[in-house]
């Protein structure tokens, strides 16, 4: 059932693109993000759905788009060179065959990231790429929001339809995303063109909004509450009565604790004790290495280099006594942990451990280059008339927002190639160069003056 | 159930898109038509 379901979307957004080859690239941005062959019994298994929708994306704008508005950015220039940069570090990678087995699927995703901006040339492509995230990454968090609800859901139990660890279907990743997802459900409401403001959209906009901020809950990722918290701090900024959207936020917090699982509170609990958490003391370990690492290996080691660190260290058991948990050592006492091959668990030391500082400078400029560029966009539209281009502040800031929780979620979570944040980056190249245009166009004075003869 | 739903959900939404994007004449060019449906007559030929 499920495969047919699939066999059959997927049929029919193929022959909608023959109509309208954007589609195609709509196409490929959704199986990206839903990987509708992890989800398909057997049916999908064996056709290449990412290959078909790629090469009609790429046929489609070569042969029907217009090439008019072309524009090829900077950042557009830094990935085409992150990505000569990684070519050449899996050559010379510590482990040649992990390596080459990343490369396999990191080259796919930026090169589409290169070419994503230059067939989104329109106000209404952006904003189809846009309900096009939204709507595949919903397709997760429906489903994982529902079950959360009525189960509380947990730390890997929550089953996110898909056995797969990978992209959107690992826990931490999807928590991050989907608070990422909320500005542009918040924007889309007020302005989309496509699915005008009526009150099925603000109720479908509001039930996913509650169900993203579900997903920390139910998955409990811790990642997912900092960027729940960093949203709040940020939504500051936009709203116009601050005092009384931090009474509300914090009344709705308040509100909120009865109803969370005890094994959701218990995990959040241990932020507090960095030492005594074993996850959190192995990723300073893994960092400390990677700091060293770097020292000897400036230019990186090629994908998968954490596989040759192994480390020593001290760290104190919970001081806390938990009567459910096995008693293997005294409450508050020192235990030694050795452990080798373990994974970065943050995209800043990846990049730093795998491509070096030079990686590590490319894929900042990327980043902290479109949170100036939204920011400049931010200011200069913000006042300006509805008719005058004010959407590109609000989708600026939307895209801003999006940005900063990534890199904040980014911090704790191995996602330096996440398809969907260089997808973000793609849309902000868009708008950005959709905005110059739009100046120019505005400031342009006409070359011929007409003159009205008198008959 | 639960996946079912929010599949039938999701795709459902992705699918009307798509096929409201199929009449819009601004998807390729800023300065189109923002419904394509509008410059035909109800026995579909082009209005005068």
């Amino acid at each position: 059932m499920r495969d047919l379901f699939f066999v059959a979307f997927l049929g029919a957004m193929l022959l909608l693109g023959m109509r309208r080859p954007f589609l195609m690239v709509l196409g490929y941005v959704y199986v990206d993000i839903v990987s509708p062959q992890h989800l398909s019994y057997y049916l999908l298994n064996s056709i290449p759905v990412s290959l078909i929708f790629f090469l009609g994306a790429v046929v489609g704008w070569l042969m029907f788009d217009r090439k008019q508005v072309l524009t090829f950015g900077p950042r557009q220039g830094a990935m085409l060179l992150l990505l000569v940069y990684c070519y050449f570090s899996t050559e010379n990678a510590d482990f040649p065959l992990e390596a080459t087995e990343k490369w396999d699927w990191v080259w796919k995703v930026l090169v589409f990231a290169i070419f994503l901006p230059l067939t989104i040339t329109t106000r209404l492509r952006i904003e189809a790429l846009a309900t096009t995230m939204i709507l595949s990454a919903s397709c997760i968090i429906i489903a994982a929001g529902i079950k959360t609800a009525a189960s509380g859901g947990g730390y890997g139990v929550l089953n996110l339809m898909s056995d797969s660890n990978t992209g959107l279907y690992e826990s931490s990743t999807l928590a991050c995303v989907a608070i990422s997802l909320i500005p542009f459900i918040l924007y889309l409401r007020r302005n989309s063109t496509i699915f005008p403001p009526d009150w099925r959209v603000s109720l479908f906009c509001g039930a996913l909004c509650f169900a993203c901020l579900l997903i920390p809950v139910g998955t409990e990722a811790r990642t997912g509450l900092i960027c729940i918290a960093a949203l709040g701090v940020m939504m500051l900024r936009a709203v116009k009565r601050p005092f009384l959207y931090i009474f509300a936020a914090a009344f709705l917090g308040l509100a909120s604790l009865p109803f969370l699982p005890e094994s959701f509170t218990k995990r959040m609990d241990t932020m507090n004790e960095v030492q005594a958490d074993e996850s959190a003391s192995t990723r300073l370990a893994v960092w400390r290495w990677t700091i060293d690492y770097v020292g000897i290996h400036p230019m990186g080691g090629g994908f998968d280099s954490y596989r040759g660190n192994s480390f020593r260290y001290e760290a104190r058991t919970s001081s806390k006594f938990d009567p459910n948990a096995p008693v293997v050592h005294e409450p508050g006492s020192t235990i030694v942990i050795v452990d080798e091959g373990r994974a970065f668990h943050s995209a800043y030391f990846e990049m730093l451990g795998e491509q070096g500082w030079p990686g590590l400078g490319i894929w900042l400029f990327i980043h902290l280059s479109g949170l100036l560029r939204m920011e400049i966009l931010l200011r200069r539209y913000r006042n300006r008339a509805p008719e005058d281009g004010h959407w590109i502040a609000g989708l600026a800031t939307a895209l801003q927002q999006a940005n900063i929780i990534y890199l904040i979620g980014a911090a704790f979570i191995g996602v330096a190639y996440l398809s969907f944040a260089y997808m973000l980056i793609a849309m902000q190249i868009a708008l950005d160069a959709h905005a110059r245009r739009f100046e120019r166009e505005r400031t342009r004075k006409p070359f011929f003056v007409a003159k009205v003869v008198p008959a | 159930m639960i996946d079912m739903l929010s599949l039938f959900l999701s795709h459902g939404l992705l699918l009307l898109m798509a096929w409201r994007l199929l009449s819009r004449g601004d998807l390729d060019d800023d300065k189109g038509p923002v419904d394509t449906r509008k410059q035909h007559n109800k026995w579909g030929a082009p209005d005068a």
